[in-house]
């Protein structure tokens, strides 16, 4: 029976088409769609966002059965993709995310908890050290956080300690629909050997949140959050307490050809 | 649409920003109070948040040249890109991590703050450029 949970990914890098190609696959999509995927100037941004669209449409199309040329998809002022179509019980909290970083693209769909997605590509800093890079987001991060990375141990091991924490900060952020200008330095992470993840929103522990962290190759780490709306009844605190799923691989060619 | 939750999380007053620093070999975290305080990300959104941005003093051309430049290099954007005036921050592919860092890139180039609030407004290349030149204005009168 469907529960309307997704958790997919494509490694876009194992896509490479031609731009006849690419050219098709963009006119499958609403011309909205299209404006904002040829706006960007790199080619690879322009793919990531492709990808982002097939996600959100085959995601919809399969967990909802709404038919491809039925779904609406608007953003929010903060930039944050939401199903405009009205959905009856019991997805009348649907909610999705996606992410894109490096290689991947992926998305999240919950059917009651708010999910947020974030995935994080580490790439070593090429016009400054490591330290002086992490030094600029001092502002976003708590001294907890700070003193975590610093004893990270190497100054790889402080880049990847920063970008976790990066990761699971941007997570909330996109689940709640914040946008940028939410104060990430608010936000103080806590775990046990990136398990067990729980948050600390202005210095209080909130139980209304469930995080995971895992990585998907040597230079990519993805995270959830999930956290329950102001009214959560008890379908949805159980729902919170499930074991997250995991991430399964989807192909560029595989969306494609489900939306052709 | 899925409302959103609670999101009614008022701005505390920050904690001063910590500076990693490695001495004798260990790495230290040390407190460093200084100016440049911010309460969230400067945002380079894809359209501007109020009409409140104004400007006295518009861009010099060097400021923009200079601007685009810097904006280039933190973007890593080719060669051929075309980097000017009226383009979009958005659509240069700049993420989170690289707004942090080409708001950094901006301030020391130029030696100035950039408050979150005029940040915010900042859309294209030349906002970027207008701000810069009305702070560089403001700092020398």
């Amino acid at each position: 029976m469907e529960n309307g949970v997704r958790r997919w990914l494509v490694n876009v890098s194992q896509w490479n088409p031609s731009e006849a190609q690419f050219a098709s696959v963009i006119s499958l999509f609403p011309v909205d769609e299209q404006t904002a995927i040829t706006r960007y100037i790199k080619f690879e941004d322009k793919k990531r966002a492709l990808v982002s669209r097939l996600l959100q449409y085959s995601l919809v199309h399969e967990v909802l059965g709404i038919p491809f040329d039925k779904i609406i998809i608007h953003r929010t002022a903060e930039g944050k993709p939401y199903l405009k179509n009205s959905i009856d019980f019991p997805f009348s909290n649907f909610n999705f995310n996606v992410s894109h970083h490096g290689d991947y693209v992926g998305i999240a769909s919950e059917p009651l908890c708010f999910v947020g997605l974030d995935i994080v590509s580490i790439t070593t800093p090429k016009q400054e050290t490591e330290l002086e890079f992490i030094n600029n987001f001092s502002p976003y991060l708590t001294a907890l956080e700070w003193k975590n990375i610093a004893h990270a141990g190497s100054s790889e091991d402080m880049l990847v300690e920063f970008y976790r924490y990066w990761c699971l900060k941007e997570a909330f952020v996109k689940a709640i629909g914040a946008g940028l200008g939410y104060g990430l330095h608010r936000l103080e992470f806590h775990h046990t050997n990136w398990t067990g993840i729980s948050v600390y929103i202005d210095g209080a522990e909130s139980k209304k949140w469930r995080f995971s962290l895992s990585k998907l190759d040597e230079k990519h780490w993805v995270s959830i959050a999930r956290g329950l709306p102001n009214k959560a009844d008890e379908l949805c605190c159980s729902n919170l307490l499930l074991p997250e799923l995991r991430f399964s691989f989807r192909t560029a060619e595989e969306l494609i050809s489900n939306v052709s | 649409m899925a409302s959103v939750a609670g999101t009614a999380f008022s701005v505390s007053a920050r904690p001063p920003p910590r500076s990693l620093q490695v001495f004798n070999g260990l790495s230290v975290v040390k407190s460093v109070s200084f100016a440049n305080q911010r309460k969230s990300i400067p945002s380079l959104r894809s359209h501007p948040a109020t009409s409140r941005f104004r400007v006295s003093c518009a861009a010099k051309p060097e400021t923009l040249e200079k601007v685009c430049k810097i904006v280039k290099k933190q973007l890593a954007l080719p060669e051929s890109a075309t980097v000017a005036g009226h383009s979009k921050f958005a659509d240069l592919g700049a993420d989170s991590l690289d707004t942090v860092e080409v708001v950094m890139g901006l301030e020391e180039a130029f030696g100035i703050t950039v408050e979150e609030d005029s940040a915010q407004s900042i859309v294209t290349v030349q906002d970027a450029a207008d701000l810069i030149e009305d702070l560089v204005c403001a700092k020398s009168s």
